[in-house]
């Protein structure tokens, strides 16, 4: 148990639609299991469509939906005992979300480095303003951004990829152990897709942060991950290392899903091949 | 903030109007200050008297100058119905936001309690209160009685607002910024439910002074405050329309007319300028 | 209908059915005194031949939504069009839907051009069963009797493999994928010459996707329609268009056979584009493009991808370059590509 970063075993999420008399339960996720160790810092990639529970179950794994059934259990801490503000502090030091629409992450209306100032006062000893100052900077230099690009700028005079950076930069200025990801290059533009899934890459190799990547892509899932897990309907159809899954899928589902990838080529090709040049 | 107002009254002729209006009401309550005599003596000018150079509104049949007891009029009202205002708001705001933004067993309590008093028939009640209370209703009683009975329907409509901002990604960025749910509420809900406070103090304004206009001509308010309902009270004790004496109703109606309009134009056009999307685009963000 | 010319019966195959000159539209606002003036579409030509499905890739901001908006002639302050023209061959003599006068445009509305949008929401009516909707859309385009009508629905919807019975149902009884279905069937009813599609499959699960995908593809080589086919998905392209045209920050850089441009992309934001798509299978490290798009309130100098550019040279940032056809049926604006054309 001590050694595993996060334990999830057995856990469900039942939600309850409709009004008194007819009330519809739903099993969003259904007895899922798995486990990351604190020793070695991973990408772990949970693959689904809409309807998956593959959000219901990242939610639960940042304490903002409480599990049905089964435990999570970050770092030692049963997430179901966290409660008070203090814990919740705690918790929140080790885990940090990134969500998927950059433009949303941040108040429109509020300047970004307030929510980086903000995360770095309540998450750390650092006193003073220069400490402060000099931190969240770091923090920024990590994604490839400084405070000077970033102070008193408002949300809509930076694109979806700086954004999301800032969005990550924020994320490691508590230091976590651990980050979640929902669809985090969904609503970024492909040209700067690549720079941020490259990022999450070396938040693993050079800062041993584990990070949990929620995506419905299998190029990108293929790209980053060490291991996968496909999930249909709220349960784990298959998991595993990500190569050889995503090389060969054994359940019917994930093989169904590996066939609708579309290529970003033209296949059958009846032109002539021209020479490559350039 | 003098950016603000120049910029509102540049771009924005219903703000000009609108200050306009209520810049005049605003003046002539100041200017009870200066009367020359105090508001709840009679007889202390020739009774009946049409507009005239002297006394420009006309006076009473009670023998009181129109222009300077509406000085006082408009002042009660504009204060009765600023009170009303500011504390059904803030009732409004703060039940409105906890109550979207907790959800569960506090959202139920609080709804359910915010229901009652959305049946509640106004009416009956604030004479009911009239005739327990009798001579101890002060203005100030009525004021909070009102206050009350008007933030329910807002507390719902700020509801709504909060339950839908609870879902936006930039709110669990903030809890996972370690912002308290009072910070949460103040500093990043707040602004996005201004435009609803200030439509709806405009609104919970003219509701209130015109339900003290109504309470007061029925005889069902403390009468000795002068206040435009008052006016219209004693004036119709002393038949005013049938004894011709026109100005003793009208200017007070003209004024609270004025009063109405005023505020309206200014909710509208304030409201325009605070309003989240208005002030991304001029920020330069998307429309 | 009073003198409504007749489709011009020419079957001139060579002649486009949607030809956009140097067209362009601008957003501008006027908030308390914040002007802004924001040239989402600027000086953009090209043409969607018969029968083709014309692909459009952009990133956000970079107009293309703006630009389908402006050929649908769906304009709205603070949108304007500020020059050139979109002559649709339907639609002879008016250089754009939002020229024409509006008996005009009912008149080829469903019957010569239609729409998929990315919502199917917004096309379906929430409170009106299928079959209503499809009669609203469509019964006054159809000369046929309600029998008949009812029956050529029906069988449309099969070629879009949805069962009779969705007539009676409300959208939201369906999925995702059966709405979007019942909105292409409904875009297609009528035979359309030109069908304007914008993102329709961005929404749906993948698995769903291509057999949408593969449902626009058949429709439209079976009643012959050209297709404008926007999305920012490349896989998307690849999959389904004829030729594609990329766009960055307003403007068009580059267009060829779909083919062509992912085997030989020429523009050096295309070339980054396609190199930077990750593929199952392969472990190489792929790169983000350094920089942001540009704000189209205030986009650089010149050629507007050359702050980003790794072949940027003088010219770049001081002259707009031309759209050069460098090969037959292969467009790109670059002076790196097509050399400094300078006097």
């Amino acid at each position: 148990m001590s050694n595993a970063l996060l334990e999830v075993s057995h856990a469900t999420k039942v939600f309850s639609r409709g009004g008194l008399l007819s009330s519809r339960r739903i099993v969003a996720v259904n007895d899922v299991s798995f486990r990351i160790e604190a020793a070695r810092p991973e990408i772990f990639t949970i693959i689904g469509e809409s309807g998956s529970g593959k959000t219901t179950l990242s939610r639960m794994i940042l304490n903002i939906e409480q599990p049905s059934a089964g435990s999570l259990v970050l770092d030692g801490t049963d997430l179901s005992t966290v409660r008070s503000n203090r814990d919740r502090l705690a918790f929140m030091h080790k885990v940090q979300p990134i969500f998927q629409n950059p433009f949303e992450a941040f108040n429109p209306l509020k300047q970004l480095d307030r929510y980086l100032f903000m995360t770095r006062q309540r998450f750390s000893a650092a006193v003073g303003q220069a400490a402060l100052e000099a931190a969240v900077d770091e923090a920024l230099r990590k994604v490839g951004l400084s405070l000077k690009e970033v102070r008193h700028r408002y949300p809509h005079e930076m694109s979806g990829g700086q954004l999301q950076r800032v969005a990550i930069a924020r994320a490691l200025l508590s230091s976590p152990k651990l980050i979640v990801a929902d669809e985090p290059v969904s609503m970024v533009d492909a040209s700067l897709r690549m720079s941020i899934v490259n990022l999450f890459r070396a938040l693993r190799d050079d800062l041993g942060i584990s990070i949990i990547y929620v995506t419905h892509d299998l190029a990108t899932a293929y790209y980053i991950s060490d291991r996968i897990m496909i999930m249909q309907n709220g349960r784990v159809v298959e998991s595993g290392d990500a190569r050889t899954v995503l090389n060969a899928p054994q359940h019917p589902y994930s093989q169904q899903l590996r066939a609708a990838v579309l290529l970003p080529e033209v296949t059958g090709g009846t032109a002539p091949a021209n020479s490559p040049s350039t | 903030m003098l950016r603000i107002l120049r910029d509102l009254l540049r771009y924005n002729p219903e703000f000009r109007i609108g200050i306009v209006l209520v810049g005049f009401v605003l003046i002539l309550s100041v200017l009870a200050s200066f009367s020359p005599y105090p508001p709840d003596q009679v007889y202390v000018v020739p009774p009946d008297v049409p507009p005239s150079p002297t006394y420009w509104f006309g006076t009473t049949s009670r023998g009181q100058d129109v222009f300077w007891q509406l000085t006082f009029a408009i002042r009660n009202t504009l204060l009765f119905g600023g009170t009303v205002a500011l504390i059904s708001r803030v009732l409004a705001l703060v039940i409105g936001l906890v109550s979207g933004y907790k959800g569960g067993w506090i959202d139920r309590v609080l709804m359910s309690i915010n229901d009652t008093f959305i049946v509640m028939p106004l009416l009956p009640i604030l004479v009911l209160f009239y005739f327990v209370m009798r001579d101890s209703m002060s203005w100030l009683i009525l004021a909070l009685i009102m206050a009350c009975l008007g933030w329910a329907y807002d507390a719902r409509l700020i509801r709504s607002v909060a339950m839908s901002l609870k879902t936006r990604e930039f709110t669990q960025s903030s809890v996972f910024s370690g912002m308290s749910t009072r910070e949460i509420l103040v500093q990043e809900h707040l602004p996005y439910v201004m435009p609803i406070v200030f439509s709806t103090t405009m609104n919970n304004m003219v509701w209130s002074i015109g339900l003290e206009v109504t309470l007061s001509v029925l005889g069902f308010t403390d009468i000795n405050t002068p206040t435009i309902g008052g006016m219209i009270y004693w004036a119709n004790q002393h038949t005013a329309m049938v004894a011709g004496i026109w100005w003793w109703i009208a200017f007070p109606t003209a004024i609270v007319v004025m009063t109405f309009i005023g505020l309206f134009l200014l909710a509208v056009s304030m409201n325009e300028y605070i309003d989240p999307r208005s002030r991304l685009s001029r920020m330069g963000g998307a429309s | 209908m009073t003198a409504s010319p007749a489709l011009p019966a020419r079957p001139d195959a060579a002649a486009p059915i949607l030809a956009v000159r140097d067209l362009k539209a601008h957003f501008r606002t006027n908030h308390f005194g914040v002007k802004r003036y924001v040239k989402a579409v600027d000086g953009i030509s090209f043409d969607v031949r018969r029968g083709e499905i014309y692909g459009l890739a952009g990133e956000s901001s970079s107009g293309k939504t703006t630009l389908i908006k402006t050929i649908a002639g769906a304009i709205k302050p603070p949108l304007e069009v500020v020059g050139g023209t979109v002559d649709f061959a339907f639609l002879p003599g008016y250089g754009g839907l939002h020229r024409a006068p509006p008996a005009e445009v009912a008149r080829i509305r469903w019957r010569h051009l239609s729409y998929i949008m990315q919502g199917s929401m917004n096309v379906l009516n929430p409170v009106r069963r299928l079959r209503a909707t499809f009669a609203d859309f469509a019964r006054s385009h159809i000369d046929a009797s309600d029998r008949q009508f009812e029956q050529a629905v029906v069988d449309h919807l099969a070629r879009v493999k949805l069962d009779a019975s969705v007539l009676t149902a409300y959208p939201h009884e369906l999925s995702g994928g059966m709405r979007q279905r019942a909105t292409i069937a409904l875009a297609t009813i009528c035979r359309p010459d030109f069908i304007i599609a914008d993102e329709p499959t961005t929404a749906l699960d993948v698995v769903v996707q291509k057999d949408v995908l593969g449902m626009i593809r058949g429709i439209q080589r079976e009643i012959g329609s050209s297709v404008l086919f926007v999305t920012h998905d490349m896989g998307v392209h690849a999959h389904l268009t004829d030729r594609l045209g990329i766009m960055y920050a307003g403007r068009l850089v580059e267009e060829a056979a779909t083919a062509e441009i992912f085997r030989r992309p020429l523009h050096p934001y295309t070339r980054h584009l396609i190199s930077s798509l990750p593929r199952i299978g392969d472990d190489i490290q792929r790169k983000g493009l350094e920089g942001s798009p540009p704000s189209l309130a205030d986009p650089p100098p010149g050629c507007r991808f050359h702050p980003r550019c790794p072949l940027a040279m003088a010219a770049c940032s001081e002259r707009v370059p031309d759209m050069v056809e460098t090969e037959p049926d292969h467009r790109v604006a670059c002076f790196a590509v097509n050399g400094d054309q300078a006097p």
